[in-house]
């Protein structure tokens, strides 16, 4: 109780410090006025009214320090200081402009960029994701042991079969539910679309917690077997979009590849699925039946709420135990000797991918480091500034100001230029924000290698109230940081020494300028360690750019459709053999080719290979390889080179015999040193399981997935032997391909009115859209490389012209005796160049430890690349040198009256 | 505190620890004994002080504000403005029961005190 008393009292007088005042003066004036009276009356008249009032006051002590000690009592004298401190300060600043205009510039730069990335952490890695507990979500794999020299994964997608028996077996979960993305044609009122989506359980939104908008979930009968009535849910947008936010579309039927679906309920806004662009939600039943219940098509993941009361770490115990009670329901064919299993993780755990997460911290100490620089250079200003002011310091000390309130008003000083530099700073981090959510790199084709999680993405960073609070937290740290050293060090100045009129003020000087070396040093070691960073990451850069991707991607137009259920697989060559006569006769172009999936997308179809002319291997061991499927036209169009034997032609056709291509690298992996040609082998996919095909040639490898991962076995099948419905349209042309865009548009829309074309790209965009992160990445780690190098070499030409300042009766004095120009600018570039050097050799040091973590980002380029490092090195020994040569030719042209007189 | 003398002396503000300093426990107690009769002001209190002990015990007037101060910081004692007998707006301070606790704490410290103090002078 008395201690809520006595915290109200202070924080009254906290609050109210004008209020407190005027009571504490009326209180005394009370106190002086009665003691007057009492002396006046007990003198009976001996005493004057005045001479009473004088005794009182005499009595009394004195006033002011009397209120000030009570004012300290009640804690108001600390804060009595620091409203005189800051305002103290801001005068100062308003009678510097210049200094207060580069150290804010400085500040702002520092605190602005790190906010900015700090934003970008926040949304891409720390914000818990935006549903109810996330922490209770949990996403389950299964665990594929090794085989074929592949490693084990242990986030295999489930099939269907599988995720029930799990489901049934398992107590550790709330609910459980399976997802994956696909892809759907709507058609019916309106043009037909092709819009992402996502095939769902019944219990999927139940476990991420999102209820409907309007209207409901599925219902559990829906979500028994295939035949239950197909329905589906909407995004909000898709809804907005399509049907004009019309409140009745509930029990519309939508056309979805060519089937009606009933639409039961809309999504919230803000929420497309875990993809995070799924415009409509289907329910799996929809899926045919034999793909529904084939228990090794492995398609779907499974995400799964903890129950009340079950732990993460119970979860994890337990999910192996669920796992091998599944694999004993589907053993492995033909009893190989594999067991599956499964784990489980949080599903906060594969929210973005790991590189993506590492180059996000890169990025993050890289600006860090920045910051650092720039407090180095503003507290070289700051002590600049209080070489300038050491006998206002002085006077002060010697008056009696306690030498811990001086450091305290230097602090405040520094802090508030802090905080205005952060202010200025939030415009940067406003403009810095800003390019990050327009750059946007999750918008490039791989969506999937970016975030796993499309519900977390680039697009999320936004400056909120947790950005504000980092910002202002990093300006008074910063402040705290770089006013310490100059406070520590200007109120330590002997006092006759400062006191007397000093010319030139040499003692002071050599040590001032000691520190003021170390920090010029510190800067230009901090810079190498960016520059190498940097410089690194460009030269990996370089490297990918110039990887040969094994096909020529100029002049290419891109487009894909399907085409619809109702063309039989009989009718699909002759369709194929007209869209691409009708194409390749369109003005300008030069040729036309179909393949199912364009190099540098990342994930392609793939399958297994057996060699008929061996013996069976074991199930399950057989060797992977990608699977593409191509028009005959297709390669000598991307001019992938011809290696051995013959490309498809068009005479392999349905009821010939069967051929494939294979490329370089599967002729190195599966027929070491002997001839492909003419070998019998089976693909597990598109028909060529149960017939034997023959190898007919050796091509090329082709990056099917991107530039940097290595070259995998590809085998082709040719469209007319294998035709499918999807493909996509490779159309070049002599020149700039744009313009064949339209024209080929409208040609496949006349041909197949009712299926939607769509990804509509030139190949060099699809090669750009595969590198975008990389180069995002490394231009933004190339940005800070350059603003350290700059903030180093003004911090550097600070020290040295500040140094030739000092030492101008010095110069003068050498120039009297008979000094050269030459000797004098030579003296200062070395002075220049013997700080370089020290801090080059830590900073190299610095580097070559620092940079090892950048080593699964840098594609063929070694972390101690001594090529890289040795061009920065130069760069840098460039920067100071040009930062040294100003001075130095200011100290060349000292005159000695000059400097004589100065003093 | 200073025993006789009268003379108000002017205190530099980062002064040593001097009397007031030392006795600072002690004009805690006698003003939270004097608060135990009734509410009073500043003044009031500092009469009273000076009466009681026969002038033996007179406070420098104006260290009694940093020391109410203080014991209000503490919750020992509440202040309210009302009005003195001669109708004017005065500030007055009541003991709380808190206060009334830290009273008898600090009265039998100081008997404590008292009495080794005599014991070390007996033995002289």
């Amino acid at each position: 109780m008395s201690l809520l008393d006595g915290v109200r009292h202070q924080l009254r007088a906290l609050f109210g410090a004008r209020r407190y005042a005027r009571e504490l003066d009326a209180e005394m004036q009370f106190h002086l006025s009665l003691d007057a009276m009492q002396r006046e009356h007990a003198a009976r008249g001996a005493l004057s009214a005045a001479d009473a009032r004088f005794a009182a006051r005499r009595r009394f002590g004195n006033l002011t320090a009397i209120t000030e000690r009570t004012r300290a009592m009640a804690g108001l004298a600390a804060i009595d200081a620091l409203v005189q401190d800051a305002r103290f300060a801001l005068r100062t600043f308003r009678r510097a402009p210049a200094f207060t205009a580069v150290a804010v510039l400085t500040l702002a730069i520092g605190i602005g960029a790190n906010t900015a990335i700090f934003s970008a952490v926040d949304a891409l890695l720390i914000r818990p994701l935006p549903f109810p507990h996330p922490e209770q979500l949990m996403k389950v794999g299964l665990i594929v042991p090794a085989r074929n020299g592949n490693p084990p994964r242990t986030d295999m997608v489930w099939s269907y079969p599988k995720f029930t028996a799990f489901r049934d077996a398992q107590h550790l979960f709330s609910d459980v539910a399976l997802y994956t993305d696909d892809q759907s044609t709507i058609t019916g009122d309106g043009e037909a679309e092709r819009v992402r989506t996502e095939i769902v359980g019944a219990r999927y939104l139940p476990a991420l917690g999102i209820s409907p908008a309007l209207g409901r979930n599925f219902l559990p009968e829906e979500d028994q077997h295939p035949e239950a009535p197909r329905v589906v849910i909407l995004s909000d947008g898709f809804w907005q979009r399509r049907y004009n936010a019309d409140p009745q579309v509930l029990g519309k039927v939508l056309d979805i590849g060519g089937k009606p679906y009933t639409i039961v309920g809309v999504l919230p806004r803000g929420f497309q699925g875990l993809s995070g662009h799924a415009e409509l939600l289907i329910s799996m039943m929809s899926l045919p039946a034999d793909v529904l219940n084939e228990a090794w098509n492995h398609s779907y993941t499974l995400v799964a709420r903890l129950a009340p009361k079950v732990t993460v770490a119970q979860a994890k115990a337990d999910v192996p135990r669920l796992g091998a009670i599944v694999d004993r329901a589907f053993p492995s064919p033909e009893g190989s000797a594999d067991h599956w299993g499964a784990s489980a993780s949080e599903l906060d755990a594969s929210r973005v991918d790991p590189m993506v997460r590492r180059s996000l911290l890169v990025l993050l100490a890289a600006v860090a480091l920045v910051l650092l620089i720039a407090c180095a250079n503003v507290a070289n200003l700051f002590l600049v500034r209080a070489s300038g002011r050491r006998r206002e310091i002085a006077v002060r000390l010697a008056v009696g100001a306690g030498r811990g309130r001086l450091v305290r008003q230097l602090l405040t000083e520094s802090v508030i230029l802090s905080l205005l530099g952060g202010l200025a700073g939030l415009l940067v981090a406003w403009w810095g924000v800003h390019l990050l959510t327009t750059f946007d790199p999750s918008q490039a084709l791989r969506v999937q290698t970016l975030s796993v999680i499309g519900a977390v993405g680039f697009a999320n960073i936004h400056l909120d109230g947790q950005a504000l609070a980092f910002a202002s937290c990093l300006a008074i740290a910063t402040g705290l940081l770089f006013g310490l050293v100059p406070a520590l060090q200007s109120t330590q100045s002997s006092l006759t020494g400062a006191l007397k009129e000093e010319a030139g003020g040499h003692d002071g000087a050599r040590r001032v300028v000691s520190s003021r070396n170390v920090l010029a040093i510190v800067e230009i070691a901090l810079a190498v360690v960016l520059l190498a960073g940097s410089g690194l990451m460009l030269r990996s850069l370089g490297k990918l750019l110039r990887v040969n991707p094994g096909f020529d991607p100029e002049n290419t137009l891109t487009m894909r459709f399907s085409t619809p259920e109702s063309y039989g697989t009989d009718s699909l060559p002759g369709f194929f053999d007209a869209v691409l006569e009708r194409t390749a006769a369109l003005p300008g172009a030069t040729g036309s080719a179909l393949i199912d999936c364009p190099p540098l997308n990342g994930r392609c179809n793939g399958s297994v290979m057996v060699f008929r002319d061996q013996p069976a291997p074991v199930p399950g061991t057989e060797p992977e390889v990608g699977v593409h499927w191509v028009t005959p036209s297709w390669m000598p169009l991307m001019k992938v080179p011809l290696v051995r034997g013959r490309y498809f032609t068009r005479d392999d056709r349905e009821g010939v015999r069967k051929v494939v291509l294979v490329n370089e690298a599967a002729a190195r992996k599966f027929w070491p040193g002997a001839d492909p040609i003419g070998r019998p082998v089976s693909v597990g996919q598109g028909g060529f399981w149960k017939d034997t095909a023959y190898v007919v040639g050796v091509v090329g490898d082709v990056r099917f997935e991107s530039l940097d991962s290595a070259a995998t076995p590809d085998v082709y099948l040719s469209y007319y032997q294998s035709p499918r419905s999807r493909m996509m349209l490779m159309l070049r042309s002599a020149g700039d391909v744009r313009a064949l865009a339209a024209p080929a548009r409208r040609l496949v829309h006349e041909m197949l009115p009712l299926s939607p074309v769509y990804e509509v790209r030139t190949m060099r965009e699809r090669a750009a859209d595969a590198m975008r992160y990389a180069r995002f990445s490394t231009v933004i780690l190339a940005l800070f490389g350059g603003v350290a190098l700059a903030l180093a070499t003004m911090g550097t030409y600070g020290v040295i012209s500040f140094g030739v300042a000092q030492r101008t009766r010095e110069i003068g004095i050498r120039v009297a005796l008979g000094a050269q120009r030459g000797e004098l600018l030579r003296m200062i570039v070395r002075q220049g160049l013997l700080l370089s050097l020290i801090g080059s050799a830590i900073g190299l040091v610095a580097a070559l430890a620092a940079t090892r973590v950048l080593r699964s980002l840098l594609f063929e380029v070694v972390p101690s690349d001594p090529l890289t490092f040795a061009a920065i090195l130069a760069l840098l020994a460039l920067a100071v040198l040009a930062a040294s040569w100003i001075p130095a030719r200011r100290a060349a042209t000292i005159h000695p009256s000059d400097a004589l007189r100065e003093g | 505190m200073r025993a006789a003398a009268r003379r108000g002396a002017s205190v530099a503000p980062s002064s040593g620890p001097s009397k007031s300093e030392l006795l600072k426990g002690t004009l805690d107690m006698l003003i939270l004994q004097t608060l135990t009769l009734q509410p009073q002001h500043g003044y009031a209190i500092a009469q009273h002080i000076e009466k009681l002990s026969d002038d033996v015990l007179s406070v420098e007037q104006g260290s009694l504000y940093p020391a109410l101060e203080r014991l209000q910081n503490k919750g020992w004692v509440t202040s309210k403005w009302g009005e003195s007998p001669t109708g004017r707006k005065a500030r007055y301070y009541t003991i709380t029961a808190s206060g009334r606790r830290q009273l008898g704490k600090e009265i039998s410290s100081f008997d404590r005190m008292l009495v080794a103090i005599q014991a070390v002078m007996k033995r002289a």
